[in-house]
């Protein structure tokens, strides 16, 4: 049992973490290993702001907005150039960028980790012998409430109708009257805004902060929007799912017989060989 | 001055040529994007290590063990991408290298943690090879793979990778067996890797776990594509240039890995057929 | 007239570089070790205030030539070529990891460099040869240690072991685990997990399961904090005994509701010490650098310090005299418990067993019988 809610709990942050991703890359089909970058970032702003502020929530709305800002400016300095060329170079921009930016928070915030202390006065919840912590409360709770959003956003607005579409075909999307430019930045600032929310969930559940804290998500996240099809909404959030489930239900029964992320990508490339496109195949291509 | 600095360097950079080539067969020819490159090194220099600590075997053989289990593994890795494509083939490729690198870690026959230590000097012609001969020594392995990466290029490819890497359809269309492509493509690859990994293993006398992680497969690819993918200096001068770099960039200090990753992105972003590429600017003053 | 030119040159030359006596450091100051090595250096750098506003060495200045290797063994190697021929350093400090300090180590002894590595774990590098020294305790010392104070002093007889995945974790647990055994407690658990786990709770429900009486955790501060929050969360109040890499201010301040209190260490550094150098040390590097110091910090600083009275010992600054005088040192003048070098060029030192009370480290024992502490071969 308490390894179901710990596993919810994974499965959250990893959802969270690749959603984002996966609105950049259903539209610019981008391996945008930045995004990492990005959500250190808004951890480092939530922080900062936190500190300034005293205010949580405060905080995580104006690191959410920067950083959303900051993501509009990755896509119009970096990647917009580079668009017509071979798909290999966004990705070396990319890395390139999550080296410089990774270098900036070092030296900016210094390279030690910093706690990200926050109490919500709620409490643990403890019921016959199961543990949930007030931060996986409300990680369970902003994550349930941010996919909630989404869902409408994507399939109620007239904005999430134009992103879907520009998935689909930019340039029929271009066509049928969508402003594709907008689109792109309003996926950029959308995603940006929930890797900088993941960042500080993790930075506050994890009470860390630190310049190479992107380390790990930058090809996590990856394995996630794999499983769940490159690209698909729903699949990534299945995919985080199942994937935190997979990792919990091994290292209970054997242990880490292999490191998390070993055993993750094992999982990947076992699903990649039966089903080449994912989990979750997007419908249409 | 240093010399041996110098030839240290050169060392490394010849070493890092030999993968960033062996890369650009499967990456620049055959149009398979690999972010995990660092496996096959890392199992080339592996092999060495073990047959040179644990048995005792002499240096042709191990070079000989590295090329052909590295060429082995390439073959069998290899035969995802005929039905794992695109960038499900790029996290493929990542998720193997994770993979391996964790199977060194956790398998003691791999030394685990600890690596395998003291691998002695390589012996060839009854000469141990100091700083200065191992950097001629890798000059000439590099010379041989440039040579292959050029017959490959030149002779045999025009008809296959090419219409591969543009168009995998199309070329199945006009009779080009992709999947035989595909293959040779990383049995080579493999096989070169092996080499460069067997050259590491007498280079450090060393090896580790992590000497051959996702970030060495990152660098690999951002030496050839920042070069120039499908060409054959390209990857050369890549590896060079990212191995001299943070060398040449000492002088500021704290702003180094800053100015470091600057340059990638900036180069990519104007020179995005890379610095030998079909629109780079080195390839232009060349031709002139 | 040529000549005499040729002659004021090098008199002017010689001058210049005989005015200090030039000591490399290589740390990691940019990538995933920018923490420690910052820390490294910090220490480093304050060992060689402390030597030169101390009438320096001889008479002499030390002049630190600090280099970043990223922890990457293609720079540590690059940096020693650099170092020994092209600064012509005397004697160099290493304040990196395993990987690059065993990697740079051969090269050392092959350019016949003395080399001291200050808190690097892995059990090779001091067998690189004769010119190469190692401050750092042992893990086979600190594992050992451990079960003592396990077994002994807390009268443990079923121990749970969370073994973390690199040289370090696997060595210590490797040495606890056997001397715990020899002095009669049984391992109940133990389990595996990598340098980057962030999530104990799967691995700590199962551990709880098995009611051990202590828990032995290998990891560094930033797994440590994580196993004792997450240990506490799910009701397990069992002492978790720890080692050096739990010795940072950051582990208490990382671990959330006070979940670091109760952990016991064995460490190097004392806080609590009464030695001035100790007392200077402690409230020098806060007053300089914002922050406590840490086991790395302290480390570095006595690898300098070492690296010091060498030199003094053997009354020049020169690579091979230094060498013969580094098996001599010893004496009082150290942060750390150092004691002197074996024949192995290993540091024999007291481990200290610190436990944390209030949010802070308290000295609880320390640990000096020769059994226990002499790293044996």
């Amino acid at each position: 049992m308490q390894d179901i809610v710990n596993a919810l709990v994974l499965g959250s942050i990893y959802v969270l973490i690749s959603v984002g991703l996966t609105l950049v890359y259903g539209i610019l089909k981008i391996l945008h290993i930045a995004h990492a970058g990005i959500y250190t970032l808004g951890a480092f702003l939530g922080l900062m702001f936190y500190h300034l502020t005293g205010n949580f929530w405060l905080a995580l709305f104006l690191s959410i907005i920067l950083t959303g800002i900051a993501g509009i400016g990755v896509y119009r300095y970096f990647y917009k150039r580079v668009l017509e060329e071979s798909r290999i170079v966004p990705l070396v921009i990319s890395i390139g960028l999550f080296i410089v930016m990774q270098d900036l928070y070092r030296l900016i915030w210094s390279p030690y980790r910093q706690p990200f202390a926050v109490s919500f006065g709620i409490g643990d919840i403890r019921l016959k012998g199961i543990v949930i912590t007030e931060h996986q409360v409300i990680i369970l709770i902003v994550t349930f409430v941010s996919l909630l959003s989404m869902y409408f956003l994507m399939n109620h607005t007239k904005l999430g109708l134009a992103m879907r579409a520009c998935a689909e075909d930019m340039a029929i999307a271009g066509t049928l009257g969508v402003d594709v430019e907008k689109t792109i930045s309003v996926a950029f600032f959308l995603g940006s805004a929930l890797a900088a929310l993941a960042g500080i969930l993790v930075g506050v559940y994890e009470n860390n902060v630190y310049p190479t804290m992107g380390e790990v998500p930058s090809y996590k996240s990856f394995v996630v929007i794999v499983l769940g099809g490159f690209g698909s909404l729903y699949g990534a959030v299945l995919a985080g799912f199942i994937l935190a489930f997979t990792e919990t239900i091994l290292v209970a029964w054997k242990g880490f017989v292999l490191p998390r992320d070993a055993i993750a990508f094992l999982v990947m490339i076992t699903v990649l060989m039966i089903k080449p496109e994912g989990l979750f195949r997007r419908a249409t291509r | 001055m240093s010399l041996d600095y110098i030839l240290t360097l050169v060392t490394f950079s010849n070493i890092f040529s030999i993968l960033a080539l062996s890369l650009n067969i499967i990456t620049g020819y055959a149009g398979q994007v690999s972010l995990g490159h660092a496996a096959f090194f890392g199992i080339g220099a592996y092999t060495s290590a073990i047959l040179a600590v644990k048995f005792g075997v002499g240096y042709w053989w191990t070079l000989l063990a590295s090329v052909l289990i590295s060429g082995v593994v390439g073959l069998f890795l290899g035969l995802p991408s005929l039905r794992v494509k695109h960038d499900f083939l790029v996290l493929a490729t990542i998720g193997t290298n994770f993979v391996v690198v964790a199977l060194f870690k956790y398998i003691d026959f791999f030394g685990g943690p600890y690596g395998i230590v003291g691998i002695p000097m390589a012996r060839i012609f009854g000469i141990d090879l100091s700083t200065t001969g191992f950097a001629v020594y890798t000059s000439i392995w590099l010379v041989i793979s440039t040579v292959l990466n050029l017959y490959i290029n030149k002779v045999y490819l025009r008809y296959g990778f090419e219409a591969v890497k543009e168009n995998e359809e199309a070329a199945e269309s006009i009779g080009v067996s992709v999947s035989l492509f595909k293959i040779y493509a990383f049995t080579i690859s493999g096989a070169l890797a092996g080499l460069a990994g067997n050259l590491w293993a007498y280079q450090m006398g060393m090896v580790f776990p992590d000497d051959f992680s996702f970030s060495i497969s990152i660098s690999i690819l951002t030496m050839l594509v920042l070069g120039g993918m499908g060409t054959t200096s390209g990857p050369i001068l890549g590896a060079y240039t990212l191995t001299f770099l943070p060398e040449a960039l000492r002088f500021i200090q704290d702003y180094r890995m800053l100015l470091y990753g600057l340059i990638i992105v900036l180069v990519m972003m104007y020179q995005p057929s890379g610095l030998l590429g079909k629109n780079g600017i080195l390839r232009k003053a060349f031709k002139r | 007239m040529k000549r005499l030119g040729f002659l004021l040159i090098l008199v002017v030359f010689s001058a210049v570089s005989f005015a200090t006596i030039k000591v490399g450091l290589f740390v990691p100051l940019t990538g995933i070790g920018a923490d420690d090595g910052l820390s490294a250096l910090h220490g480093a750098q304050l060992a060689v205030d402390y030597i030169n506003s101390h009438g320096g060495v001889l008479g002499d200045k030390i002049e630190l030539l600090q280099y970043d290797d990223q922890t990457d063994p293609k720079q540590a190697v690059t940096l020693a070529y650099k170092m020994v021929q092209k600064d012509r350093v005397v004697a160099v400090v290493s304040g990196s990891y395993s990987g690059p300090t065993r990697a740079a180590a051969s090269i050392y002894q092959r350019l016949r460099t003395p080399m001291i590595s200050a808190y690097a774990v892995h059990p090779d590098i001091t067998k690189a040869g004769d010119f190469i020294f190692r401050v750092g305790t042992l893990a086979t010392v600190q594992g050992r240690a451990g079960a003592h104070l396990a077994v002994e002093k807390l009268g443990a007889k079923k121990i749970a072991v969370l073994i973390m995945d690199n040289d370090f974790g696997v060595s210590l647990a490797k040495a606890f685990k056997s001397e715990a055994i020899k002095l009669g407690a049984k391992i109940v658990y133990e389990a595996k997990f990598s340098v980057g786990e962030k999530d104990f709770r799967t691995v700590l429900s199962e551990l709880k399961k098995t009611e051990p009486d202590v828990i032995y955790a290998t990891g560094y501060y930033f797994n440590a904090s994580k196993i004792v929050t997450q240990a506490k969360e799910l009701g397990i109040y069992q002492t978790i005994i720890g080692q050096e890499g739990y010795d940072s201010p950051l582990f208490i301040e990382l671990s959330k509701n006070h979940a670091a209190n109760g952990t016991v260490i064995t460490t190097d550094l004392d806080r609590d010490s009464e030695k001035p150098v100790v007392k200077w040390f402690i409230k020098e590097y806060e007053k300089k650098y914002g922050r406590p110091a840490d086991m790395v910090a302290a480390s570095t600083f006595d690898a300098m310090m070492i690296l010091k009275k060498a030199i003094e010992l053997a009354g020049k600054a020169d690579r091979m005299a230094i060498k013969k005088a580094l098996p001599l040192v010893g004496g009082e003048d150290f942060v750390t418990g150092f004691k002197k070098f074996t024949s192995s060029r290993e540091a024999v030192r007291e481990v200290v067993c610190q436990v944390i009370l209030n949010d802070s480290f308290h000295r609880l024992c320390v640990i000096s019988d020769p059994s226990i502490i002499t790293p044996g071969r």
